[in-house]
């Protein structure tokens, strides 16, 4: 298993190089924006891009992209108009991390239980009108988009019933209760899918467990049917439902463009796509590698997970 | 079972909720002060709307820009409930960048108009505090007086000429080149350090600063309002390429030749030819680029093509010599370029420009005669109210958060600077400072205390209704607030949480008839272009697949075709069906264009701008009772007219043998199909066409083209649209130009230069003649002569040289020469006036404005002249007694 994840490693070492440079280069090979010909401004812009070594070979810039990252861990200083311009992009970037990161988490924290245990109660009651409620309620929530939510929950507890805010709380006092209380608006939005999402995970999973011969064995055993879901059936489901959860938790750094922007949490939502947009190099590149390397690790740690959760899969072996 | 369900989900519930308190920690009370900029606005409160904060972050600012952050307290509640006035507003993109030297965009300058104070500012003339000088009615015009200034620019040019002389002012120059200006001695920063001569020209000259590169360092010279030399310094040690076309204009008999058998300048700069190398006359693209996209053979007269490219440097240009110009007239005049003769050649020119290294900063023209005062030396004359119209923007930084907010770019040539980018590195010298900021998420201002303008008993001003005199700046703080979506604005506008909501075409059915609906026109008209290059139209009715059994396109062509589209469509009813924000669009140019910025007449209110839209719309102005009276009977719809001229298309088109109708039913056998050209699909654009083919199908009833023409949407072209339309290859599309709003008569150039047209493959500005009688001499030019001759252009004609231009001419005279181009141009029936652009906004019942008319200069007096019915508490007590809490408009 340790020379299995020392490999998986160096192979995501690798990995991470090439999809860097690769995106390095695309993004420098979009023509630049222009502004109207006869702006004086033009020659302004070009003559920075110049300076900035924008006009430099594409396999020269990614060198000194790399001697800066690893000689000084610099990642660069935004010269794009907008919100990053004139700042260093690893800051601000962790700057707005924490509140995405807690949204989704409390996002996740909430619809992990609430939908493995609708799953549970669906998978229970299989077959039954509980069964093909909870079912349909999940094929008609996981279709509707999350800012669907985000608008109905701004209109009824917002602006019908006055009971929440419209957006989130100024400030960065991330841990206060009247910032959580802001930000429900926003848990809940995004907790929808992702209560469905394992509810229905959890329902297919257990019934079929459910339905195995040693479940029946366990019965004959004496256990009753809640100690053998619970002992034997649940720990069997998990081999499919944990990898998910990882996956989830790996997920909230990611954020979410639709959510924050609707209720205005000051997040990293926006900053991928900015970047894309303005030809923000610095910070593009930035979360390029910060995003591929999240993926990446999430890939190795579900991977190896299996193994963990379920003993009989061994990972690495050449037998 | 249902025991451990129940259970279970306790457990979940519990969980979910606990959880959050348990990783929560105390909240930290912020122990600093913020100081801060501010400023003033200078416009109405906005079509997004705003929420407020009460409270919150902030960070300290210390010497030297560093920043202390401490956490601070949430602040969530929307409504500021104190006994003060707060201004709730709302963007969609928050500023993180308000520095003026560097600032791009209209968000990033949001902050702007808050913090920092003109030199000279706008003011309604209210006939007691600001006494109008063109006899206009109380606020209906304005007044320009010092703000950062202590008096009006006195001018020295004779003065600064004689002792001067690195400042090149002309020697036959008297006036208009250099000022004197007193600055105003109790101006000081938010912290109450003073602001002088020498804040003035350290600003400029770091505004200037060739390594910082400032991005706004050519607003300073490379307009009307240009700084001696600022040009040389800025540019310093650097070889710029200028487009010609779009600078000097050279054409080759301008230029002298040298031994070398080159063209230089008369200043000696070299001129080259862009073969690879962008130009403005192309859209920033070059021939090189039309070459890898069409083939050179199939456009270019490839010989001559051939030889610019061998005789291209690496930058992409040649240099122009006898031997390069023959080749760019051999390949401009190929049929595949539009035939173009020597008089385009000039847009194909680049003039290079060596400026000198180590540039003398002595040498710009800013320079301290006092501690508060400042002289201005100009490189260009500019006077009056364009004079003190560009100071009413200022550059001054605060020297110690600039200097510590210079950085290096990692290893490159390249400086940043952080100045003004968040509250720490933020000093104002305007109504307002900067309290709280958090990126991303809001701004708060706060009144400067230090501002000398609460003080000086100026500020000031009588109102319109109760003639009482009221200080300015009732607003006492500004929040902020990124709210990204309409839906949520509207909501929280609704709630009594935002100041202003723009609103959205499926709110025009409830909101557009609310006294709390206010209009801003904007300088946009914008018109259905029409295809007339026939050469392009034969290419595509003989390309294959093409079936002229069936459809036909030459017939949109025909002049009589065109004028029956020009009154099919009921203007106004287009705008409220498609476009209810806007109005219907009838001329050329808009309401919004202003004439005389002094006195701030519209052109469109003029009499010869009345009697050009008569005469587009054939209205017989005897029948009515005044010429306002015809005007107002415009509507752009003629049926009766509209079905004559259908008539007539088709029997001209017959006889052309554009269409046929071989069945004798006196139908046409083809159906005219125009072609829109998209850039992108758009629920716009498919009401749009929607709107435009349903008139049609009414007005061509009974006409030999009943149910024949038809407008369908392009595959979208994206940016290309308007090169598309430019050649000819689609057929219509509705667009439009803005210009400067205090310039009317620039707009001309866009109809009449080639390089600007849209239909300047089909319509030769320069073929066109038109005759004027002005001062009794009858006169003939062309239209590009005419235009170019209003524009400021010495234009020679019978070896008589005319300018027209602001100062050449008499302003009557100018617009008469404006009102007859718009005639002409809209003659053509190339351009079909559809909609003025414009918004809408409700404004919340906290405030009111002192007066509702919109002025195109002063808005309608901003933050400056924003009155409140409700303090901060009584709002709330307005909005909880609504019904639901939600306030009707």
């Amino acid at each position: 298993m340790i020379k299995y994840t020392i490999q998986r490693v160096l192979l995501m070492l690798m990995t991470l190089l090439i999809i860097t440079c690769i995106c390095f280069v695309l993004i420098r090979m979009l023509p630049p924006a222009t502004l109207p010909p006869g702006d004086p401004h033009t020659a302004v812009i070009e003559a920075r891009r110049e300076a900035l070594g924008y006009n430099k070979p594409y396999l020269v810039q990614f060198g000194i992209f790399l001697k800066d990252v690893f000689t000084r861990f610099d990642w660069g200083i935004s010269d794009v108009s907008g919100e990053t311009f004139g700042k260093e992009v690893l800051p601000l970037f962790l700057e707005k991390l924490p509140p995405t990161i807690l949204v989704n988490l409390y996002s996740i924290l909430f619809s992990i239980p609430i939908g493995i245990a609708f799953g549970i109660w669906a998978a229970l009651k299989k077959n039954s009108w509980i069964d093909h409620a909870i079912s349909t309620l999940t094929m008609v929530v996981v279709s509707v988009p999350s800012f669907v939510y985000a608008f109905l929950i701004q209109y009824f507890l917002s602006f019908k019933l006055g009971w929440l805010p419209f957006l989130a709380a100024n400030g960065t006092n991330w841990f206060s209760w009247e910032m959580f209380r802001s930000w429900i608006p926003a848990i809940m939005s995004l907790s929808f899918g992702t209560i469905a999402g394992f509810t229905r995970t959890t329902r297919a999973e257990l019934t079929e467990v459910l339905t195995s011969e040693f479940m029946l064995l366990a019965r004959t055993k004496g256990l009753t049917r809640a100690q053998a879901t619970i002992r034997h059936a649940m720990k069997n489901c998990m081999v499919v439902i944990l990898p998910a959860i990882f996956g989830n938790f790996i997920g909230v750094l990611s954020g979410s463009l639709i959510i924050e922007g609707i209720f205005s949490i000051p997040g990293v939502g926006k900053l991928y796509l900015n970047s894309i947009n303005a030809q923000d190099y610095p910070m593009f590149i930035l979360l390029t590698v910060f995003y591929t390397a999240i993926g990446l690790v999430a890939s190795i740690v579900v991977d190896v997970s299996y193994g963990f959760i379920d003993p009989r899969i061994r990972m690495g072996s050449k037998k | 079972m249902k025991k451990f369900l129940i259970c279970l989900m306790a457990l979940v519930l519990v969980f979910a909720m606990v959880l959050p308190f348990a990783s929560c920690k105390a909240p930290v009370t912020n122990d600093e002060t913020t100081t801060a900029p501010q400023d003033e606005p200078t416009e109405e409160p906005s079509k997004t709307p705003t929420e407020e904060p009460s409270e919150t972050p902030s960070e300290t600012p210390s010497e030297g820009g560093s920043e202390d952050t401490t956490e601070e307290p949430v602040v969530y509640l929307p409504l500021p409930n104190g006994t003060g006035y707060t201004y709730k507003d709302s963007v969609t993109v928050l500023s993180s960048n308000w520095n003026t030297h560097t600032y791009q965009t209209t968000d990033e300058s949001y902050p702007v108009s808050f913090l920092t104070t003109g030199l000279y500012g706008f003011f309604f003339n209210d006939e007691e505090i600001y006494k109008s000088t063109n006899g206009s009615d109380p606020y209906a015009g304005y007044v320009i007086a010092p703000e950062m200034a202590a008096e009006l620019p006195v001018d020295i040019t004779e003065e600064v000429k004689a002792a001067h002389p690195e400042f090149n002012i002309p020697s036959e120059a008297t006036a208009g080149y250099a000022y004197k200006i007193a600055l105003n001695p109790n101006a000081t920063w938010e912290n109450g350090e003073a602001i002088n001569a020498d804040t003035y020209v350290y600003s400029m000259e770091q505004l200037l600063n060739p390594v910082l590169m400032n991005y706004r360092g050519p607003d300073y010279f490379d307009g009307d309002f240009a700084i001696a030399n600022a040009r040389n310094y800025y540019y310093q040690g650097t070889t710029n390429y200028t487009d010609n076309g779009n600078g000097n204009k050279y054409a080759l008999a301008d230029l002298v030749k040298r031994e070398d058998g080159n063209y230089y300048t008369a200043d000696g700069n070299a001129m080259y030819i862009a073969v690879y190398y962008g130009v403005s006359y192309l859209d920033g693209n070059s021939l090189g680029d039309y070459a890898d996209a069409y083939g050179a053979e199939s456009i270019y007269g490839i010989d001559g093509w051939n030889k610019l490219v061998e005789a291209m440097n690496d930058e992409g240009m040649a240099v122009l010599n006898d031997e390069t110009y023959a080749a760019l007239l051999t390949t401009i005049g190929a049929d595949g370029w539009g035939n173009e003769d020597e008089s385009y050649a000039f847009n194909y020119f680049l003039e290079e420009v060596v400026y000198e290294d180590n540039y003398d900063f002595a040498n710009v023209g800013i320079y301290k005669t006092g501690e508060y005062e400042i002289v201005l030396v100009l490189e260009k004359s500019l006077s009056g109210f364009y004079l003190l119209y560009n100071l009413t923007g200022n550059w001054i930084v605060y020297q110690p958060y600039y200097e510590a907010g210079k950085k290096q770019i990692g290893d490159t040539d390249a400086w940043t600077n952080s100045y003004c980018s968040d509250l720490a590195s933020t000093m104002s010298y305007g109504p307002y400072k900067m309290t709280e900021y958090q990126s991303g998420k809001y701004m708060k201002f706060e009144k400067n205390d230090n501002w000398f303008g609460y003080t000086d008993g100026k500020h000031i001003y009588v109102d319109p209704v109760d003639g009482e005199t009221y200080t300015m700046y009732q607003t006492d703080s500004i929040v902020c607030q990124v709210v990204a979506e309409s839906s949520t604005r509207k909501l929280m506008f609704l709630k009594g949480e935002l100041m202003g909501y723009g609103l959205q075409s499926a709110d025009f059915a409830e909101y557009r008839n609310s006294d709390r609906a206010y209009v801003t026109p904007s300088e946009t008209i914008f018109f259905l272009i029409f295809n007339g290059y026939m050469d392009a139209i034969k290419e595509r009715e003989a390309s294959e697949g093409f079936d002229t059994t069936k459809y036909d396109l030459e017939t949109m062509t025909l002049n009589s075709f065109r004028r029956a589209f020009a009154v099919t469509y009921d203007k106004e009813n287009f705008a409220t069906t498609i476009s209810p924000s806007r109005s219907g669009g009838y001329g050329l140019i808009g309401t919004a264009y202003i004439y005389d910025p002094e006195t701030g007449s519209r052109y469109r209110d003029t009499d010869q701008a009345k009697q050009a839209l008569c005469d587009f719309y054939s209205v017989d102005v005897s029948k009515f009772e005044s010429l306002d009276a015809a005007v107002d009977s415009i509507t752009g719809y003629d049926p009766e007219t509209a079905k004559t001229l259908f008539i007539q298309a088709y029997n001209e088109a017959i006889e052309a043998g554009y269409i046929t109708d071989a069945d004798g039913d006196g139908k046409s056998d083809q159906t005219v199909r125009i072609e829109y050209c998209s850039p992108a699909t758009s629920d716009f654009m498919k009401q749009t066409l929607n709107y435009l083919n349903t008139q049609l199908l009414k007005v061509l009833e009974g006409t030999p083209f009943e149910g024949k023409i038809e407008i369908y949407e392009s595959a979208p072209y994206g940016n290309e649209w308007s090169n598309i339309i430019k050649a000819g290859m689609s057929d219509t599309v509705l667009a439009g130009w803005q210009g400067s709003a205090l310039n009317p008569f620039s707009l001309t150039d866009l109809y009449t230069n080639p390089s600007k047209q849209y239909d300047a493959k089909w319509f030769n500005s320069q073929a066109e003649t038109l005759t004027l009688t002005i001062d009794g001499e009858e006169i003939t030019m062309n239209l590009k002569q005419w235009s170019d001759a209003l524009n400021g252009t010495a234009v020679t004609v019978n070896e008589k040289q005319y300018n027209f231009g602001d100062g050449k001419a008499d302003v009557n005279t100018r617009l008469n020469i404006l009102a007859a181009i718009e005639t002409k141009v809209l003659g053509t029936y190339n351009y079909i006036p559809m909609l003025q652009d414009g918004s809408v906004a409700l404004l919340s019942k906290q405030v009111f404005y002192v007066v509702d008319e919109y002025n195109p200069i002063m808005g309608r007096g901003g933050i400056a002249y924003m009155k409140y019915n409700y303090n901060d508490s009584e709002w709330i007590d307005f909005v909880n007694a609504q019904e639901g809490g939600v306030v009707k408009y």
